[in-house]
């Protein structure tokens, strides 16, 4: 009697416990949540696959529930194309941190993006990163909500060859257009098959983020070619970039030729216009006696104020084929921590849109190591985007060919180019109207 | 007897199905649509938006499309004239008891059939400034260099030798079949009375070729009106948009802005362009031929 008493009572216990057991897998299967899966792309250069590699690694670590997965942009002609085509097939990310303002309409308008604005912590998260407002605004969309968060930026200076400089006699970078030509002029008298510039001719749309566009923000102080959605061009100051190019061209400063390798690198120039990462790219490739400094983008003679450039600004994104918004909004907030733009600076040489780069103690180091970078990081606060408008492309082939014909072939005036530049302008609009 | 008309009925119509399908699928459909296109903007992506003439609109204020419809008839007066003269030229001696003439015959028929990319490709070699064999000869030569394909005045001319280089062996091929069937009596009797060699090609060989030369207008108005393959590739339509040739330039409308709609307008129009051009050679160029 006795054994059969405890095997009842052992038989009881033991069916108790697997009920427990049933319990507890069901209460902890209800309160676990899924792992939910990210897809993230970024830039398909070697410094930002690294930079997102490291990232994500760290982020799944930290949330084993929210996995991210990271593949550079698909290859093909250019991101903006890519991503429009992924829009149209439905393979978007769900982040994206290669976004260019000037293709964000064409993106909206296709229903591709998340408003960020709508989220509760959006502002917050805004003001932590200190950017200055005018250079906020510049990101905001026409219908007045955001779709981008302000990344990183790669303000256009002027980079020039200081040991030419020093053999000419020239002891500090040009300010002024005419100290840029008295420069030039210096340069050329050395007769030592140096030209003193060069740029790009070709008839490319984006070369004229290096030559043309800059100049234009610095010579209008900040313009961009939109104001509240009308066109606003400062045609007195493309008028006057207009005719510094020609200037180059016409005396021979900059050559209308293509070089094989880099003409800066081995002697044959001695200017051009550039971003911060060409830095890291002359310190790999450079002889051991070659030195090179940046200065800001030379203004009108009689221009005052802040000189402002082209900043070259890459943007995330969360795209609306997401099923996770918010885990991705968490995961762009990740992107955008101090630590993340620690890293931007660290592997990629390239700065994020923050307004406190300079006095935040989180970078003093990386500053202190880079100085030349220091430079970008002061430039970087007075800098601008392209405006978000229908057909940015096209306007800027436009911008293109007047540049072709009047600047570095001389065959029209720079105020005929401006008029023929508005004219078309004009037409393109109101057909994408 | 009802049966068997049937049934022949049924196999006649599944022999011409593969054309039939070939004809709906790659030239109605396309056809129709971009008809469709015309009066829409679609960029692929968004979806299509009805925009009635506005594509009209912008083409007749389209400055630079009117400029490529220039630079394409430039290359058309060039190239034509040119084309015919070297062909005939050619055909005329090799339509003579040379040795070898199969040969020949052969070796100037090859660029045709040669891909136009390649051939493009290799005469952009030969036409570099710098680096290019004709400008190294010549200043080997003690000549000064010639600007090819840098000198917004000499660009499209250049490409009008590259494409007469190219078709010529066709247009060769077309003149000797016409020249073999001018009845030899006519030369015979000319001989006879005392006809020079150039008074017998004016006057017997020119108008007898008549038909032939109709056809190599046509053929090489409707081919050079399609120019594409050479500025893409030699020059991207500069500089200063001198070879920028409107399919060149409704392409880059079409795929390198998106905009699908302007450039179904852009080839319908020029589609018409065509059509009238070749109406009116026509007219004016073909004559009876006895």
């Amino acid at each position: 009697m006795k054994n059969f008493i405890v095997l009842i009572l052992t038989l009881f216990f033991i069916s108790c416990a697997s009920d427990v057991d049933k319990n507890f897998k069901k209460r902890f299967e209800n309160e676990t949540p899924k792992r939910v899966h990210l897809k993230y792309w970024c830039s398909a250069n070697p410094q930002e696959i690294e930079l997102a590699k490291k990232l994500t690694e760290k982020w799944n670590e930290l949330h084993p529930d929210i996995q991210v997965e990271v593949q550079p942009l698909p290859a093909g002609q250019s991101s903006e194309e890519i991503l429009l085509a992924a829009i149209a097939g439905g393979t978007t990310p769900d982040v994206c941190s290669n976004i260019w303002p000037g293709a964000i309409a064409e993106y909206v308008k296709a229903g591709g993006l998340v408003r960020l604005d709508e989220f509760e912590d959006f502002d917050s998260v805004i003001s932590a990163r200190k950017i200055p407002r005018d250079l906020l605004e510049s990101f905001r969309s026409s219908d007045g909500h955001f779709y981008q968060f302000p990344w990183k930026t790669n303000p256009i200076l002027l980079l020039y060859n200081v040991k030419i400089f020093k053999e000419a006699g020239v002891e500090k970078p040009p300010v002024t257009y005419s100290e840029f030509f008295s420069v030039c002029e210096k340069i050329k008298n050395l007769k030592i098959g140096v030209y003193p510039g060069y740029t790009d001719t070709r008839p490319i749309w984006w070369q004229r983020f290096f030559d043309f566009y800059p100049l234009y923000i610095s010579a209008s102080g900040g313009k961009t070619f939109f104001k509240n959605g009308e066109l606003k061009i400062d045609t007195i100051s493309a008028e006057k970039v207009f005719n510094f190019f020609k200037t180059c061209f016409e005396r021979n400063y900059f050559p209308i030729t293509n070089f094989q390798v880099d003409p800066f690198l081995t002697g044959k120039i001695a200017m051009r216009f550039t971003g911060p990462w060409t830095i890291s790219y002359l310190e790999r490739n450079k002889p051991s006696d070659f030195e090179y400094s940046f200065a800001p983008i030379p203004v009108p003679d009689d221009y005052r104020g802040e000189v402002y450039t082209y900043g070259d600004p890459k943007n995330i994104a969360i795209f609306s084929s997401t099923k996770h918004k918010k885990e991705a909004w968490e995961f762009v907030k990740f992107l955008i921590s101090e630590e993340a733009d620690l890293l931007l600076l660290e592997i990629c040489n390239q700065l994020p849109i923050r307004g406190d780069l300079l006095e935040n103690q989180k970078f003093e180091n990386y500053f202190n190591r880079n100085q030349k970078m220091k430079m970008f990081a002061r430039q970087s606060a007075f800098t601008r985007g392209v405006d978000e408008a229908p057909e940015m492309k096209e306007i800027f082939d436009a911008i293109s060919h007047e540049f072709e014909a009047c600047s570095v072939y001389g065959a029209k005036s720079e105020r005929e180019a401006v008029r023929n530049l508005v004219k078309r302008i004009k037409v393109i609009l109101e057909w994408s109207k | 007897m009802v049966k068997v008309r049937r049934s022949e009925n049924r196999s006649g119509y599944l022999m011409v199905l593969p054309y039939a399908v070939y004809f709906l699928v790659f030239v109605a459909y396309p056809l129709i649509f971009s008809f469709v296109l015309i009066f829409h903007r679609w960029n692929i992506v968004t979806p299509m938006e009805f925009i009635s003439l506005k594509n009209f609109v912008r083409l007749f204020r389209d400055e630079l499309f009117f400029k490529s419809i220039i630079n394409t008839l430039i290359f058309l007066s060039i190239h034509i004239p040119l084309q015919i003269v070297v062909a005939l030229f050619f055909a005329n001696l090799l339509n003579q008891n040379v040795k070898l003439r199969g040969f020949f015959r052969a070796l100037y028929f090859l660029p045709v059939v040669v891909s136009g990319v390649v051939v493009t490709i290799l005469w952009q070699q030969l036409y570099a400034y710098e680096t290019g064999l004709i400008n190294q000869i010549l200043s080997n030569s003690g000549l000064r260099k010639i600007p090819w394909l840098i000198s917004p005045e000499l660009a499209m001319p250049s490409i009008a030798i590259m494409a007469t280089w190219k078709n010529v062996g066709l247009y060769i091929v077309l003149f000797l079949a016409g020249l073999q069937s001018i009845p030899r009596e006519l030369y015979e009797v000319a001989e006879i009375d005392g006809a020079s060699g150039l008074q017998k090609f004016f006057k017997i060989t020119l108008p007898l070729l008549n038909p032939t030369i109709v056809l190599v207008v046509v053929l090489s108005t409707i081919g050079g009106f399609s120019l594409f393959i050479e500025p893409y590739i030699m020059t991207g339509g500069g500089p200063m948009n001198s070879t920028l040739s409107a399919m060149l330039y409704i392409y880059n409308q079409a795929f390198y802005f998106n905009h699908m709609g302007y450039a179904a307008t852009l080839g319908f129009f020029f589609a018409t362009i065509i059509f009238i051009v070749v109406f009116l050679q026509r007219k004016f160029i073909e004559r009876e031929v006895y």
